[in-house]
Formats: C-alpha cells, structure tokens, sequence
C-alpha cells in the first residue's frame, strides 16, 4: 500500500515537472545558489512542516529558498504547547512559524528570540511594505510594545462570521413577517412558542437557541449593549478611542434584564448553557429549533440536509433586528489579523533572503499559491481568476482541509487570505445571508488587541482573569434568574472596582495610545 | 472457590441481596460502554445531533469502515500494543526488586528510601523540565523514552512493598536455612506468594500504558510512533473541524462522535480480553497469602 | 538514617574524648561497610529503582524553582530573575484563590468520605458472591468506565440531568416533581461531581482490594466455618482486619491526594453559575492560564498543593505508624 502510494506519488511530479520551468521564471529568485532553511511550523491541522506539500515545492522552484522541516511537539494539537517546548529547548530553527504565535513573539521577540522585522521590510520586502502602508492599524495590531514587528501574521479575507438565522417556513405558517426590530423579534418568538409552528401539536418548539452560550449573551446587542469587541467572547472595546469593558455597561445591563426575562418566559433555550455542540443538528433536526445565531456558511447547510427530512424546511439568514433605539449591529465579524503568522529567529544566518522569502508570499503569484495551491494542479486560471478544480469542489470535503493537505491557507505562514476562495464552496444559502448583511452595513469596528509592555502585563495578569470570572458568574446567574440585574448592578459595578478593573483598563488604555496613536 | 455448603442458611438473604445491589451498580457501570457501542454503529447524523440512547440509530458500519481501512489506525494501535508490552515489562523488572528491598528489614536507611519514593507522588518537576531533561537524555522521540520514562511509579512499589512486608517471615525461613540469596528468597518465595499484588501491579501498568497519551503527544514528533491515544485525539481534531466547515457532513455516513466511538470500541476490546488473565490471580485458594500479626 | 537498634551501644560515654570519638566513627564505617558486604544483594535489588527515580524524577526538579522566578521560557530557568513569594503572594491575594483552595478541600473530603469507601465495599461484596460466572463478568464491567474517556462521561452525565429529557428529571417528575437545571445549581455540584467520578473509578479502584483479600489465608475462614460464623461475621472478623494494612496505605496515598481533584472533569461540568463551588486550584489555574501563561504561577500554585498534601501524608502517617505499624516509609 505504502509504496504504492509513493509511487503515484512520484509519477505526479515527474509528470508536472515539465510545467515548471515555464511557471519558474527568475522574477521571482531570491538567491542564485539554492537556500535551505530550517522552520518550525506548527497549526491544529498540520502539526508539522512537510517538503513534500506541493505548494511548498512550487515555492522553493520559484525562489530557490527551500524550507526544512524541524517543528517541535509536532504531534501535539496545541500550537502553544510546541511553541513553549521550542522556546525552552533554547535551540530555534531559521524560521518560527505558528498558530497562536502573537503572544510568544511579541514577547520573547524583544528578549532577543525573534528578529525586529521593520527595516527589514522596509528595505527589502515591497510587497509587505505596500501592504502595511495600506493597512497601518494591521501593522499597529501587529506590533510589540517597542514598536517593533516581530511576525508577520495570517490575514484572514472577508468580513462576516456569524448571523442571525429564522425558520423562514414557521413565519409562513404563522403568517408572521421576518422581524425588523427586537419587539418584533420578541413576538416571533413567543408565537413560536405558543402558536405550534412545527404542527405536531405539543408545546415543544425551543424559539432561540445556541450552540455556544456566548452566542446567546451576544443578543445583549439587541438592547444596545455589547458582549465583546473582537471575535473573542467577552473582550475589551473601543469607544471613541476609549477602552471600555461591554460587560460594565448600562446598555449590557438592559441586555442582561431583557434576556433573563426571554429565558424565564421560554423563549430562550432552558438547556442553553449545557446544551452544546449538539444543540444545532439535534434541534434542526427534530424540528424544533426556531432561531439562533451561528456562522453563515454551516448553518445554511441545513437548508440542503434538512430538505428531505422536514417539508418546506427554509433556516436563513435575516438581518439584525434593531435595538429600541434603532440599531441594527452585527455584532460578530472575521478578524482582519489573526494572532498567527511566522517569524525570523536570532539564529537566522540569512535574515535578508527571510524576510525576501516572507514577502514572496504577498506578491501576486504567492498569495495566489498560498490561496489556491499549484495552477493546473489544484487551479486553473479563468478569465484572469483561480477557480478551484471541479474534483476539489465536488469531492464533498471542505476545501480548507484540502488545501493544509497540500500547504494551502496554513495559519501558521504570513500570507493574506482571498475571500474568493472561501466563495467558490459557500452553498447558495449563505451566499443570499452575506448578500443581505453587505446591503445592510450592520458592521462596526473591532478591538484589535494590544501589544502589554511588562509592567502593563503585571498588571493585567494580576487582575483580569479574576475580573473575567466574576463578570461571567454573576452574568450567568442573572440570566438564570439567580439575582436581579437592576438591584444588583451598582453592587456589581462597585465589585468590579474593587477587583481592579480600573486598573486593568488604565494599562489597556495606555498600552492601546503607544500602539494605534492617540486620536 | 470455596463451595456452596460452606453457606449457612441464614446467610442465603445476605448473599442474594448483595448479588441484586452489585448487579444494579454493574448494569449502571455497563451503560457507558454500551452507549459507546451504539454511537460507533449509528448513522454520523443521529450522533451528532445526539439522538442516540441505548440502541444503535440508523445502523451502519460506515465509522468501522473508515476507521478499520486507515494504516494509520493499525500502525498506532500497534504502537500502543509495543508501549503497553515493552513498559509493562520494564516497569516490572525495576519495580518488583526495588518494592522487595524496600521491604527487608535489614536495608540500611529503609525509610530514607522509601520517604525518596513517596516524596514524587507529590512533588513532581513539571512539564518543561521534564522535557529537557528527557532531551538530554537523548529519549525524544523514540520508543526506548517512552518505554523506558514511565517505568517507575511510587504507587506501585509502594503497594507492592506493602503487600511482602505483609508475608509472614515464616516463609522464607526454610529457604534461608538452605542456604538461598536474596535474589533467590525473591524469586523462589515472594514472588509466587505474592502473584495476587503482581497481577494487581502488573495491570495498573498495563492500563496507565493503554490509556497514556499526554506524553507520547509530547515526547514524540514522528507520527509513525504515536499510540492509538494519541492518534483519536488527531481524528477528532481533523473531523471534528471539516465538520465545523462544510454542512455537507451531514449528509456522511460517520461523524467525528461515530469515529470517535469505533476507535474507543476498539481500543477497550484488548483491556476486556486482557482483564481474565489477571482476575484468575484473584481467585482464592490460588495461594497462600498470608496475615502480618 | 539508621534505625535505633543501629547504633552504637555505649554512646554518651567517652563523647568528649577525640580519640575515641574517631575511634567509634572509625567502627561505625567499618559496620556501614560490613553490611553493606553483607547485604549487597537487597542493594543491588534497589538500585535500578532509586537510579531511575534520580535520573528521571529527582534530577527535572530544579525546575520547581520557577515557583520563585519570574520565569520566561526563552531565557530559561537559570535566567529568569528571582522574585521570591510573589506568586504565593499573588495567588493569596485573590479571593477566588482562597475559595478555590475550600473547594478544592471540601469536594476532596466529600470524595475521601464516602469515596474511599466505596471500592473496599464493592470488593468485599465480590468476594460474597458464590456464581464465579457472574462475579467475574460483573468485575469486568465495573472497572470498564475507566477506561471511557471524562469527555464521554461528562457527556452521559450531563444528558442525565438535563432538564427535558434527562434521566433523573424524568425521575422527578414522574414523583411529581419540579424538573431542576441541576448541573447551573451551585449546591447540587459537588454530588453531582463526587458521584461521577465514584460511579466511574469505584471498580477500578477496587481491585487493589480484591487483589488484598485474595492473599488472604484461607485457613482462618475453614476454622470460622466450624466454629459456625456466618458470612457477615467473616466478613468482619477476618477479611476486614486481614486487608487492612492495604487499606491503611490506600487511605494515607488518598489523603495525600486530597488537592487533586479530577480536573478534567470538573472543566467538562462546572459553569460560571457554579463556580462558587466547583472552581477548584487546578481550573483556578488554567483559566489564569488561558490569560497569561503562566508556568511560573502554576508552579506556585503545583508548590502549594504538594506542600499541603506532604504534610497531611506526613500526619496521616505518624498516626498510623503509632496505632497500626503500617507506613509509607
């Protein structure tokens, strides 16, 4: 099996070699006698570099700089475990590449691991260069608390995540119209309750439900308040160049009030906190679930799945209802910038032909490759465009995991992501939700993150967890019906004084003016 | 086995009762594995959307067969067959010798060592530095570590040692006038005394082997090393997130639940196999224990 | 080191005298040496045990110190500065720390209560059981749930108590009951948790047990047996005192485990809303983790936990020395 298997191997690429050359040309070389360079790479799904990976052997033709495999805790799934393992056995390859890789960058990058990357990029990498003066607040995002870049991360494409999805078919049965604002909202919800919309004749319809309780507190934004600032539950924000917390404001308090009341009428799932990853396929399924919140392109699936099963079954996406005061925000959106990307270690004896092989990857033909894998191989070029090959958007597994097979869209390689990849296998669903929240602007600018210097750190990591801890508890208990927001929300605040959370916005805050500039 | 008439008459309502109480608590304890089993035979559909109680939904050997066809199933779960064995082994060659000086009277400094045993059940060097050190030693990646890392464990010896300081000295005494060494007194007198606590040793070795996966995932980067643990926790990650992309799993015959079931069906089918040969050291009337007094 | 029947007899006599004292040290290396000729056996027995406890346990402790450093990976031990009990005296500071440590205590109490004796219980009703069929079939099963996973465990448990189609809220209803959200209710989580994880260890954990009254002398039971004991009588006259010693040594292992607490298990259960009694040190930490990383406080907090289970073992231990003779060193 196994000799077979290398065998087609390598008939495959003696077979492509003769299309090489003509893709190969010199524009692309980085040095006339072939660089070999060590690399630790190390993402959830790919836990090691491989040379074989198709795309990496069309990288090291174009530029003569070939990567060598040498991650550490590659058979481990947590990126930062391997990285930690890295760090601490002292002895770092060429090149550190990882998911997870912001945190260990930026700060052993200025203990003297990682290599400053700005004069680098500036003089010799004019695609990164011409990127980031495109994007300054990518760079800023980016950067340590010295100022210094230490990584070029992953920049993922596109903007919406999650949405707000409705039984199309149920408000038809009601006679009801897709709800515009949170009153009507409300009322679809308490009429699927009450009304039997899946016609079985019991009071068994669950109106709102969610896989992750997050997405459930995330309605708070419903009522004007907000339940975080990035795509990471229960994060900072960023209000008129003030770092805020959304868990220590009055529009989170009405939030809180209003969805407690829905869980106590039943309008919210009972089981939403244990419910689980199950909680989607198990409600749709059995024709109960009647809203949530969830990402556009699985959810839609269930148009598709569901359509034999449940007659006239129709989940789809429908714009953020508006807040009493008249927004509409969707709350959730992709992160331009991911905390993964790749870096030059200080035992780097070529740091020019590095950061020259990391801006390869942002010229055209390499974010193409790092996109779409090897023209004629895994895409042909139409009318100027990549498109997919028909056996690689048909063969019904995701193209994503498709693509880390043969080097594809790795996290852990500095490369800017094309959405038109991820559009060529979203089903026509998800496609029509997009459509409707581009037409809408239901977006608002994200909290980026910021880089700590050491005593801010101190101080963040004194107090926060805790902080976070407390925030959460009492928000579950609220919603539980274990405490009454209103009585207890000056005692809660108070707490949170006294806990630090003061201090924790006051070290966000500063850290936040030295990195995206005050104003 | 001691037999039927040692029973009297008035003990008839003892026995009957205890054999209810442990045949509820062993039909409760049975539930999980059955639960397992009818995950791993049931469509990738209804498992996930958690539809499956005690009975197979929608059967189908669709996970087996993927599971089953994979080499990577096969090359680890003989990892693991090599790791168990190859431990086991080792662990029994040092620990047996060491529970028995531990347990002579006649050690210089005994509770200096026992107290230096005792001592790492508690105090433990932490992730990283084991790893240097294990580095140093030149053990990553390689089976010899992990064979060879794991072999020792407090717990055990100090059972161990426990269970021969409890044989009356009586026993060695014939031996001793013959003229044995205490290789000999080990070999000839404690261990076939003692065949109940080494079955016990034995399997706690086997199971900690079986079921260890935290540092064959650390210690190992070659993937053709790694134990079956190890290799159903990379499973679920990769199904786990093609799922998370693409709605059209729903519609395949397995799911990363049904998956994951079959591999932990197969997992625990050579742990039942096993468990017989050591429960017959447990039977009475096998050997002579004895009672410290 | 040396036991009391070790040294010398005559030992306050001439202590001032240097000659002698030299003398007597002179003698005491000579016996240290004669035993030493004279037992080499036991000592080469031991040895592969106490090198490899040194190699590959004693010799990564150094590692322990980061509890006193601030610690960064890339610089290494060594070159991390010192910063004394800062950690001890951050984790101190924190008020869920504390409560962390109570649970911690008060769900390990409640486990050594009534989890400790659960698997001697069910060894001792196998060994009642008179069908070696069904006794043994039943001892397989039971120690089957160790080796399910806690993720899969939870997951059953959870499914049990859900409020709409759980188990035990059917249960409750069909008793005319409330259904309950146990697993949000902070008062319910500690029977909820200590009960998992007896129900799924108990069988396991009791083998040690079998395995103890299996080397029990079954002479002692066929003079019982004349005498006309019953069963129960048995049961308590021999088989409990003769795997006592065991039992003894499991109970001191136990409670030197008492900061240990299932942690997997607890992150698979617990819920903000229960917090206030399911947090214990070990998820206290990896939440403090997820934030910062930080191997040094958790190694403060690692320092902790076995300074607080060394010293309840040593007093576990002395007792036990005094009243049963049975030790773990």
């Amino acid at each position: 099996m196994q000799h077979l298997k290398l065998a087609a191997l390598a008939l495959a690429t003696t077979a492509l070699t003769p299309a090489l050359p003509a893709l190969a040309d010199d524009h692309h070389k980085i040095t006339d006698k072939p660089l070999e360079l060590t690399v630790h790479m190390h993402g959830k799904r790919y836990q090691s570099y491989d040379e074989s990976w198709p795309v990496e052997r069309e990288a090291c033709a174009w530029t003569n700089v070939c990567l060598k495999n040498a991650t550490v805790g590659s058979n481990s799934n947590d990126s930062r475990e391997a990285m930690n393992l890295l760090l601490a056995s002292g002895d770092l390859p060429d090149i550190v590449g990882s998911e997870m890789f912001k945190d260990a960058a930026n700060q052993f990058g200025p203990e003297g691991a990682f290599v400053p990357l700005n004069d680098l990029i500036d003089e010799h990498a004019p695609n990164l260069r011409a990127f980031f003066e495109a994007r300054p607040e990518l760079k800023a995002a980016v950067s340590a608390a010295d100022g210094n870049m230490y990584y070029i991360p992953y920049l993922p494409d596109g903007k919406f995540g999650r949405g707000y999805f409705i039984r199309y078919d149920w408000l038809e049965a009601l006679g009801l119209e897709v709800p515009q604002t949170v009153a009507d909202y409300e009322a679809v919800l308490t009429a699927f309750r009450d009304q039997d919309p899946n016609g079985n004749g019991i009071k068994d319809e669950i109106p709102f439900f969610a896989r992750q309780w997050e997405e459930l507190i995330r309605l708070v934004t419903l009522w004007d308040g907000r339940s975080s600032g990035s795509d990471t539950p229960h994060d900072f924000l960023v209000e008129a160049g003030m770092i805020q917390h959304p868990y220590a404001q009055e529009g989170y308090r009405d939030g809180i009030k209003n969805l407690a009341r829905w869980y106590a009428e039943g309008l919210v799932d009972a089981e939403v906190f244990t419910r689980g990853s199950s909680a989607r396929e198990f409600l749709l399924s059995e024709n109960l679930g009647g809203s949530t919140h969830d990402w556009f392109a699985s959810t839609s699936g269930y148009n598709t799945t569901l359509s034999d099963s449940i007659a006239g079954f129709e989940f789809k996406a429908m714009a953020p209802p508006a807040s009493p005061s008249g927004r509409r925000l969707e709350e959730h959106r992709r992160i331009p910038v991911k905390p993964d990307g790749w870096a030059i270690s200080y035992a780097n004896k070529h740091p020019v032909e590095t950061i020259k092989y990391f801006d390869f990857w942002f010229s055209e033909e390499g974010r193409r490759l790092a996109n779409f894998g090897v023209e004629g191989q895994h895409h042909d070029m139409v009318d100027g465009k990549p498109i997919f090959k028909e056996e690689i958007l048909t063969n019904g597994r995701p193209v994503n995991s498709q693509m880390y097979e043969i080097g594809g869209q790795l996290p852990g390689r500095g490369y800017h992501q094309d959405y038109n990849y991820e559009i060529q296998w979203t089903n026509e669903y998800a496609l029509e939700g997009l459509a409707l929240y581009e037409a809408g602007d239901y977006l608002t600018d994200q909290f980026l993150g910021v880089a700590f210097n050491q005593k801010e750190q101190k101080v963040y990591d004194k107090y926060w967890s805790q902080i976070r801890t407390y925030m959460l508890e009492r928000q579950q208990a609220w919603i539980l019906g274990t405490g009454d927001v209103e009585a207890d929300w000056d005692d809660y605040l108070s707490q949170l004084d006294r806990m630090g959370l003061n201090e924790v916005l006051k070290v966000m805050q500063s850290a936040y003016d030295r990195q995206y500039g005050k104003g | 086995m001691r037999n039927m008439n040692l029973y009297s008459r008035r003990d008839k309502l003892f026995v009957y009762a205890n054999m209810v109480l442990i045949g509820i608590f062993t039909l409760s304890t049975l539930y999980p594995f059955i639960y397992i089993a009818a995950i791993s035979f049931s469509s990738g559909f209804a498992a996930t959307a958690g539809k499956v109680v005690l009975t197979p939904i929608e059967m189908t050997f669709a996970a087996y067969e993927r599971v089953l066809s994979a080499p990577e199933f096969w090359r680890s779960y003989m990892n693991t067959f090599i790791y168990t064995i190859g431990g086991t082994i080792v662990s029994l060659v040092i620990v047996i010798p060491g529970a028995y000086a531990l347990s002579r009277p006649q050690l210089m400094g005994r509770r200096f060592f026992n107290l230096l045993v005792a001592f790492t059940m508690w105090f433990h060097a932490g992730m990283i530095p084991f790893w240097l050190n294990m580095r140093d030693l030149g053990l990553l990646d390689s089976y010899f570590g992990i064979i060879i890392g794991f072999a020792v464990n407090a717990f055990n010896i100090i059972l161990l040692r426990n269970f021969f300081e409890s044989i009356p000295r009586s026993f060695e005494e014939a031996a001793r006038m013959d003229g044995a060494n205490e290789f000999q007194i080990l070999w000839k007198v404690y261990i076939p005394l003692s065949k109940a606590s080494i079955a016990t040793i034995t399997l706690f070795c086997v199971v900690a082997r079986w079921n260890g996966f935290f540092w064959a995932m650390i210690l190992l980067t070659d993937e053709g090393k790694i134990p079956l643990q190890v290799y159903l926790r990379q499973t679920i990650q990769s199904l786990g997130d093609d799922e998370e992309f693409s709605a059209t799993l729903l519609t395949a015959p397995y799911s990363v639940e049904t998956v994951t079931a079959a591999i932990i069906v197969c997992s625990i089918i050579p742990v039942l196999i096993f468990y017989p040969f050591i429960q017959k050291y447990f039977n009475k009337g096998i050997l002579l224990g004895g009672v410290k007094e | 080191m040396m036991r009391a029947e070790d040294t010398p007899p005559a030992r306050e006599q001439d202590a001032r005298v240097p000659g002698a004292a030299k003398a007597r040290l002179g003698a005491a290396l000579a016996r240290f040496l004669f035993r030493l000729r004279q037992d080499w056996q036991v000592y080469l027995l031991l040895a592969p045990t106490v090198i490899w406890i040194l190699v590959f346990l004693y010799k990564p402790m150094y590692g322990l110190q980061i509890a006193f450093k601030d610690y960064s990976i890339f610089r290494g031990i060594e070159g991390s500065p010192w910063i004394g009990f800062e950690h001890f005296e951050t984790l101190f500071a924190s008020d869920q720390f504390v409560r962390a440590v109570w649970n911690t205590i008060k769900i390990s109490a409640l486990s050594l209560l009534i989890g400790f004796p659960m698997p001697i219980i069910l060894a001792l009703m196998f060994n009642e059981i008179l069908k070696d069929t069904f006794k043994r079939t039943a001892q397989t099963i039971v120690y089957l749930p160790h080796f399910i996973s806690s993720v899969i465990i939870a997951g059953i448990v959870i499914t049990a108590f859900s409020p709409s189609a759980g188990i035990v809220n059917t249960f409750l209803q069909w008793l005319g009951l409330e259904p309950v959200y146990f697993l949000t209710k902070p008062e319910w989580f500690r029977p909820i948790f200590v009960g998992t994880t007896i129900w799924q260890e108990a069988g396991f954990q009791s083998i040690v047990f079998l395995a103890a009254i299996a080397g029990v002398n079954p002479s002692l039971y066929e003079s019982a047996v004349v005498d006309g004991a019953s069963r129960w009588q048995m049961m308590w006259k021999i088989t409990i005192p003769s795997i006592m010693p065991t039992i003894i040594i499991m109970l001191i292992i136990r409670i030197g485990n008492l900061m240990e607490v299932s942690f997997e298990m607890i992150i698979l259960l617990y819920q903000p809303a229960t917090y206030e009694t399911a947090d214990v040190v070990n998820t206290f930490i990896y939440r403090q983790g997820i934030v910062g990383g930080q191997y040094d406080l958790a190694a403060a907090a690692g320092l902790f936990n076995a300074v607080v289970a060394f010293v309840l073992v040593m007093t576990a231990n002395t007792i036990s020395k005094r009243l049963s003779r049975t030790s773990l060193w």
